[in-house]
């Protein structure tokens, strides 16, 4: 008998086999892009800073790469800081109400005015609480907008659409959509009450709250931008409270009949601001992002993004008659003398606003 | 009379096979849109919409990513499965029914609580968000399936076959490789293209441990809530197509093996 | 000297079979056990004013169980999930029944095929597209409309029932694969020894092929159940958030408030759920070798 038992000492054992399973799990470790590298810059953003047009120019110009995490709710901006190390986000796009929270942990670099071109914004912007934050300032305006209402005109009477009033109107039951942002929600019912949204403190929630409630029967559906505006395009709604330039500008090429307005009561304004993390590795670089969003040129792009369209904060943005009609540009002085800027959320009436939502949601 | 008698279940058939296929067709349609709003009427055809999304490089790049995610912890899943397999029946360890609990206990639970949990550990471990993190929260989910299919495979007959290698002087490399395997290719087989699919069209995980690369569902999600346009549907019509193929190709791999078998 | 050799060969066998489902047990341990531990234990922390704190207190959970409409979203989800579970067996047993038993071999395995590919069309965009089925504008209200069954257009999306909808037809391809891979497993020869003994059709499919047919049943069944009530993109598109469903509600947590510890509490309430039920349907899901 042949001896066949020359290769008995080959057997698997485990430290052969951890040996290959460690050096298989090092080689598929590897294509982990180190995007700390030199070339590259880290934005962690809204949507609409995520198109090709925006970016390309920067990229080209600096040679870098721009890597977009896109975001929807503060929250989730938060975790993703969370579990990151320091060094990994470059710049940082926040709805100006939450910008405290983000200063107040530290997050942000503090900027020079100077290096920015501030004197081109427009004034209610710069005026706003957020910009300077126990006198310094963490974030440039770079777009704003309107928290109103968005409608078909041609199934609802354009004339109900111009007061609050519109939240509880019985007419249009079951034709209303809301955009799914509790805190805007909640500040317009404020002003439909004669509340100054600054001035709205926990005794007034109850009394919102039961407002909020009263206006579910109307409601069909509350959504992301996305859903509000399908609903609007596919007929299930004429209405989107909540809404406004940035819910139906960009549709209202291949739909003419959307058209938005703020409310009589006054408006409220929106305002999202860019910032440089305080750990970023690249700084300057950042700076020139910044620059970049803030140019005429960015401006326009910027304005007129894919994701949704609005106010350029750079009263010098580049823009087109067409679009300056669409984001109606030559009302906006009237629109500024009706409106306030979202205010900055305490935290305990943030929570307590939280909850009452998911109750309207709920109901 | 045959056609006649069996006519109810023939209609139900069609019905059936009309509601499933009744998105299909209008996402398929729209993508052909020739307006920008993915809505009826429908005006076209038009190729605009895959034209664009095939210049989106960022869309294209997903999709390299979604198959290399796919395949590579396919590999890793089907090869674990089947140690598994193989140790669990070839002899019965202590506690078996422990193991085996464990090994399956991932089915029960919903990919959005295994991908928060996975956030959360291996924030803590130190492994960064990245295809990698998405590649081991597929083998999570996708292992208890290979090992049941796997394991439902491995006969009796196996074990003579395993003593018969090993008294002809077979290592143990060699009789898993040389032996067993071939014998098992077809259940190997439907893991590997099982895993495979499943991983290809995976939300959540994906979504919540990638970074800057991710996988196709995460940028046609991304697409989603940037606006309302017909390239979604190219997207998704184009997902739809690359799986048909897959699913196409790997029955065809797997009737072979099938075949051989015998 | 031989027998010698023979006793360390098989002894080095024992060693590698012993430690052959370790590799995957450890993997799983890490990936998946792991975590689940880490979730329970950030239950019981808190997240005050944005920063977490190890507080370890049952406070979520009484604010959880304590609070109507976020222990409403429990019930929801258990509603639907239970809803789309029997309405999909209810499409998919006959679907199955079917391929399995009216169609030649020759065509099953295809058209089961050809039945079960829209699982793969991308799952986010597949519930945008039964929007554009359902709604005002949509194939359904067009086709009735102008068929004159109705004058004014149906509102079907954004509701309880488009959510099922979307799930229903989901997890009917599922159920179809289950089902058939269960009914084609069983020998005919029972049928034939059944029919011997003078059974009706009708008693042959109530007392052998239904009852053998439940594992495939139950199976499926279970795994509807499990990815259902954890799903998040489908009430979300075609529910329209007119009611809150766990998942929602999860996601409203993270992504609103960062808020984790509650966001766990949900989850693990989710999970015991899914125990229940397991618990329930572990004993049909045996599929024996018949």
């Amino acid at each position: 008998m042949k001896n066949l038992t020359s290769k008995s000492g080959s057997g698997i054992n485990r430290r052969t086999f951890l040996g290959y399973a460690a050096g298989v799990s090092a080689m598929s470790a590897l294509p982990v892009r180190y995007s700390h590298a030199a070339g590259e810059l880290n934005i962690l953003v809204w949507c609409d800073h995520a198109d090709a047009l925006l970016l390309k120019p920067f990229e080209e110009a600096h040679g870098v790469k721009v890597n977009v995490k896109s975001y929807e709710g503060t929250g989730t901006a938060l975790s993703i800081i969370e579990q990151s190390s320091p060094g990994d986000w470059d710049v940082l796009v926040v709805d100006a109400p939450d910008t405290r929270v983000f200063a107040e942990q530290g997050i942000l670099e503090p900027l020079d005015d100077a290096n920015f071109p501030i004197g081109d914004l427009f004034e209610p912007l710069t005026s706003a609480a957020f910009n300077s934050i126990g006198g310094v300032r963490y974030a440039v305006p770079e777009k704003f907008g309107y928290y109103g209402v968005a409608y078909n005109k041609d199934k609802v009477d354009a004339a109900d659409m111009r007061t609050a009033e519109v939240m509880w109107n019985e007419q249009y039951k079951g034709r209303v959509a809301v955009y799914d942002y509790y805190f805007p929600a909640m500040q317009l019912i404020a002003i439909s009450m004669g509340i100054a949204p600054d001035n709205i403190s926990m005794d007034h929630l109850p009394a919102i709250r039961e407002k909020l409630l009263a206006m579910k029967p109307n409601v069909k559906l509350v959504g992301d931008i996305v859903s509000v505006q399908n609903a609007l395009v596919n007929g299930d709604v004429d209405i989107v409270l909540n809404g406004a330039e940035f819910t139906v500008s960009n549709l209202m090429p291949s739909m003419p009949a959307l058209d938005w307005t703020i409310f009589d009561e006054g408006g409220l304004m929106w305002i999202q601001g860019i910032s440089v993390f305080k750990d970023s590795n690249r700084k300057e670089l950042a700076s020139h992002f910044l620059n970049h969003i803030l140019s005429p040129q960015g401006q326009g792009t910027l304005a007129t993004s894919e994701c949704y369209w609005a106010m350029p904060a750079n009263s010098l943005a580049v823009l087109s008659d067409d679009q300056r009609k669409i984001l109606r540009w030559d009302e906006q002085a009237a629109f500024f003398e009706r409106s306030v800027p979202s205010t900055i959320s305490q935290p305990d009436i943030d929570a307590a606003m939280l909850d009452i939502w998911t109750e309207f949601l709920q109901s | 009379m045959r056609l006649l008698r069996n006519l109810p279940s023939y209609v139900y058939l069609v019905l059936a096979l009309s509601f499933i296929y009744l998105p299909v067709v209008v996402l398929v349609l729209f993508s052909f849109q020739d307006g920008v709003l993915p809505v009826f009427p429908f005006t076209g055809p038009s190729l605009q919409w895959y034209e664009k999304m095939l210049a989106n490089e960022r869309l294209v790049e997903s999709l390299m990513n979604s198959v290399v995610v796919a395949i590579l912890s396919s590999i890793v899943t089907t090869f674990l499965g089947f140690l598994a397999a193989y140790g669990m029946a070839r002899r019965k360890p202590r506690f078996a029914g422990g193991i085996r609990f464990v090994l399956m206990a991932p089915l029960t639970v919903s990919y959005l609580i295994i991908a928060m949990g996975m956030l959360i550990t291996l924030n803590l471990i130190g492994i960064p968000k990245s295809l990698f993190a998405v590649g081991l929260g597929h083998v999570v989910i996708n292992l208890p399936l290979c090992f049941a299919i796997i394991y439902s495979q491995f006969g009796d007959h196996l074990r003579n076959i395993d003593w018969a290698a090993r008294d002809l002087g077979a290592s143990d490399a060699q009789t898993l490789l040389r032996v067993i395997a071939p014998i098992m290719k077809p259940s190997l087989l439907a893991s590997f293209c099982l895993s495979a699919t499943l991983s290809w069209d995976e939300f959540i995980i994906a979504f919540l441990l990638s970074r800057f690369d991710v996988t196709l569902p995460v940028i046609i999600f991304e697409m989603l809530r940037a606006g309302l346009t017909p390239e979604v549907n190219a997207a998704g019509t184009m997902v739809f197509a690359i799986s048909m193929l897959t699913i196409g190709v790997s029955a065809i791999f797997v009737f072979i093996a099938f075949r051989g078998k015998k | 000297m031989s027998d010698l050799k023979g006793r360390n060969k098989k002894l080095k066998y024992f060693e590698f079979t012993r430690w052959a489902t370790q590799p995957a047990l450890i993997f799983t341990l890490i990936f998946f056990v792991t975590p689940l531990a880490i979730m329970v234990v950030i239950s019981f922390w808190q997240r005050v004013y944005g920063k977490l704190v190890a507080s370890w207190s049952g406070a979520n959970y009484i604010k959880f169980f304590g609070t109507d409409y976020l222990l409403e979203s429990l019930t929801n989800s258990i509603e639907v999930t239970l809803a789309t579970t029997a309405i999909s067996i209810l499409l998919a047993y006959p679907l199955a029944y079917i391929l399995a038993y009216r169609i030649s071999p020759k065509w099953q395995k295809v058209i089961l095929i050809f039945a079960v590919l829209p699982f793969w069309t991308a799952y986010v965009v597949r519930s945008y597209s039964w929007l554009l089925v359902i709604s005002e504008n949509g194939i359904i209200n067009f086709v009735l409309t102008h068929l004159g069954i109705i004058d004014q257009p149906l509102q079907m999306a954004y509701t309880r029932g488009a959510t099922i909808l979307g799930f229903v037809h989901f997890f009917t391809m599922l159920l179809t694969l289950t089902i058939y891979a269960n009914l084609v497993q069983i020998k005919p020869s029972y049928w034939k020894a059944a029919e011997d003994l003078g059974a009706s059709k009708l008693q042959v499919f109530l007392r052998i092929t239904l009852p053998l047919s439940i594992p495939g049943v139950a199976v499926g069944a279970f795994i509807t159940f499990v990815i259902a009530i954890g799903d998040y993109i489908t009430p979300q598109i075609l529910g329209g958030s007119t009611e809150v469903l766990v998942p929602q509600a999860i996601m409203l947590q993270v992504s609103r408030a960062a808020n984790f510890p509650m966001a766990s509490v949900m989850s693990i309430t989710l999970m015991l759920v899914i125990v229940v039920v397991y618990a329930i349907t572990a004993k049909h899901l045996k599929m024996n070798r018949v």
